[in-house]
């Protein structure tokens, strides 16, 4: 079932004004022009925000509030701005390439876990469907630089491919882990079976978060994470629009809202990452140790819907604040070391904590490190 | 097929529809600009382009993605049975299934350790040879 | 629902179209995209989610930006116009044609052992999840092979490995 519309059913009187495929349409639309392209949006300004306040600047502060609407008068800006095609560039691939960056990162949206109640669609094979979706972003980042007709651009282009493409491996291997734990590749699954409670009767079939449910767990958590930086192309993996060499990489001859289209997907893309880091390994929407369904007292689905969307929210900007933290921490890698990383580093460790949760379960009999201390073993 | 799948296929057609909906936008709001040829030029720092812009580039990228397929098919061939692991654990075919994933594990190790004694796997293989500290 | 279904089968065949028969291999390469993309559309409604998602992560994610770096590679093949090619198309053809045939009576044989005649079976076939299942097989009747494809894959890696050594 489409959950949003079994969430809409909840609020009575609204469902069936419209046929479930309309739903579908509603729930779409909502979650990408009121989550999605909002927060790339916003996201620009809240980077900037945090990059003065770690170098002791003051940062955006004049259009509105503390420079809140920086980034509406980013987008005007960006619409305002002069649109050409470089003239031995290929029309038809420079026009394809933000779409499939677009496609790919907004639709990865349909299945993130906003609440229990809040899901595009909770597909059956949600993981895959996340990194199925977002492999778009790379042959549309390889044409578009292709399409430029810039060398600066081609090489960009390629760097990004390549390492997006190394880097999808340690990712999967690093949600390995999870389907092993949780039996299953639907996300809503995988987050419900994490809401362990202190006072709950749900302690011996629920875990705890998945990242503290073994030592391997935990330490599979930073190899998607690095992983998901890696693949959004943020730094210290930004060799392919690395200022310093390339001018700005794959986008160079992007100018005005076509650049814009790709920065609101890179910034789409960082978010269905943290929210995968979220979703898979810190709970997802779940309070900690607290499960808000069952306080013995019922309460209004929309009231928990609207809770559980803040709690994934809080959990989903704390790790986009870590992205953008590293980004004034770190050096730039260089493209022997980004490689380097990928094949000796995190893919021997994936594979050493894919055998090690394997082990673990086999002799713990699925038991989480939270239950086996809370005497449920 | 699953209905949430008409979800999945909305979130592509209205993403799809941003991109030339926002290009459209853009295209109303700015004002009309003079196409000259040297505007029309790719950007080389302000130099005038020198050559084609499709520049030869290292192999390694197509080595790189070859190595990726392989795994790629492996992994898609160990998520079915990772998803089997939790119940074979309950129903005690557990050692089977663990066999099997080890197995898995075990020999894309061997791959990634020949590539890694070869010494395919460094990026600028010369020199990490023939440097002098070593 | 079959709208979906029809939309996708139309993008298959004519993207395939364009892979044929467009002059410019680059083209061709990116249209191939979209035809992996309606087939993994077409898996969705025979009911193997599963099996689309890892057609969109292999072909779409791996085996096209592996066609799209050896075009760019090697600039000669950018630079051909397959036009030039219209007339050595009869060997091609009649092989196609004898492909497609064979490849309908093996599906239709196929087909015929499968619990599907009825519409509610389709209905039923399709609408179970495919995952778990496929997991049961790759260790029940499928271990073997699934073994075999593990050592083929292995085997395919060092072979490309060394091939690609520029010594």
């Amino acid at each position: 079932m489409v959950q949003s519309a079994q969430f809409a059913h909840s609020l009575e009187g609204w469902f069936g004004l419209l046929p479930l495929w309309g739903w579908a349409a509603v729930s779409a639309f909502i979650v990408i022009y009121f989550l999605a392209l909002p927060f790339g949006g916003l996201a620009t300004y809240i980077e900037r925000k945090i990059a003065a306040d770690m170098q002791d600047r003051i940062g955006p502060n004049r259009v509105g509030p503390i420079g809140l609407f920086q980034f509406a008068a980013d987008a005007v800006k960006m619409l305002a701005k002069e649109d050409f095609i470089p003239k031995g560039g290929d029309r038809f691939l420079f026009n394809l390439a933000p779409l499939f960056v677009v496609v790919g990162s907004c639709t990865a949206f349909a299945v993130l876990p906003l609440s229990k109640y809040l899901i595009g669609a909770d597909l059956n094979i949600g993981v895959v469907f996340i990194l199925a979706v977002t492999t778009l972003i790379a042959p549309g980042l390889l044409l578009g630089s292709w399409a430029s007709e810039n060398k600066w651009s081609l090489l960009g282009g390629l760097r990004a491919a390549s390492q997006i493409v190394s880097y999808e491996i340690p990712v999967a291997l690093s949600i390995l882990p999870i389907v092993l734990i949780s039996g299953s590749l639907q996300i809503g699954s995988i987050v419900e079976q994490q809401g362990w409670t202190v006072f709950g009767e749900n302690q011996a079939s629920y875990h705890f978060w998945n990242a503290f449910h073994n030592p391997f767990t935990f330490f599979s958590m930073f190899l998607l994470f690095i992983g998901g930086l890696a693949e959004t192309n943020r730094i210290p993996f930004d060799l392919p629009e690395a200022e310093s060499e390339l001018v700005s990489g794959f986008n160079t001859e992007f100018s005005g809202m076509r650049f814009g289209l790709y920065a609101l997907g890179e910034f789409c893309d960082v978010f269905v990452m943290s929210a995968m880091v979220t979703a898979l390994y810190l709970g997802g929407w779940h309070i900690p140790f607290l499960d808000i369904e069952k306080l013995g007292f019922a309460l209004p689905t929309a009231l928990v819907a609207f809770v559980q969307f803040h709690m994934f929210m809080i959990k989903t900007l704390l790790v986009v604040f870590v992205v953008m933290w590293l980004r004034w921490t770190l050096p730039r890698l260089r493209v022997d070391q980004l490689m380097g990383m990928c094949w000796k580093g995190l893919l021997p460790l994936a594979f050493f904590n894919i055998l090690g949760t394997a082990l673990w379960m086999w002799v713990f009999k699925g038991q989480s490190l939270m239950q086996l201390l809370a005497g449920h073993g | 097929m699953e209905t949430g799948y008409i979800t999945a296929f909305w979130f592509i057609i209205i993403s799809a529809l941003t991109v030339p909906l926002m290009l459209g936008v853009g295209y109303l709001l700015r004002p009309k600009s003079k196409v000259t040829r040297r505007k029309m030029t790719s950007y080389e720092c302000g130099e005038e382009p020198v050559g084609s812009a499709w520049v030869k580039f290292n192999i390694r990228f197509y080595m790189v993605a070859i190595v990726f397929i392989i795994f790629d098919v492996e992994m898609a061939a160990i998520f079915p049975v990772a998803t089997v692991f939790k119940e074979s654990i309950a129903n005690g075919t557990v050692a089977l299934v663990f066999s099997e994933i080890f197995l898995f594990v075990a020999l894309l190790l061997i791959g990634l350790i020949y590539c890694w004694v070869r010494g395919d796997l460094e990026w600028v293989k010369g020199v990490t040879k023939f440097a002098p500290n070593k | 629902m079959n709208k979906v279904l029809l939309l996708a089968e139309i993008l298959t065949v004519a993207s395939a179209l364009v892979v044929g028969f467009h002059p410019n291999i680059l083209y061709a390469s990116v249209f191939l995209l979209f035809t992996f993309c309606g087939v993994a559309v077409m898996f969705l409604y025979a009911g193997a989610d599963f099996l689309a998602g890892a057609q969109i992560i292999i072909y779409v994610g791996g085996v096209t930006i592996l066609i799209l770096f050896a075009i760019m590679l090697t600039q000669w093949l950018y630079k051909i116009k397959l036009a030039d090619l219209r007339n050595k198309m009869i060997l091609p053809a009649i092989l196609s044609v004898a492909v497609a045939v064979f490849l309908y009576r093996a599906l239709h044989q196929m087909v015929a052992t499968l619990p599907l005649q009825t519409p509610e079976a389709l209905e039923k076939f399709t609408s179970t999840p495919k995952t778990a299942l496929m997991g049961h097989a790759l260790l029940g009747s499928y271990l073997l092979p699934f073994e075999a494809i593990t050592i083929l894959l292995l085997g395919a890696m060092v072979g490309a490995v060394w091939l690609a050594r520029p010594e």
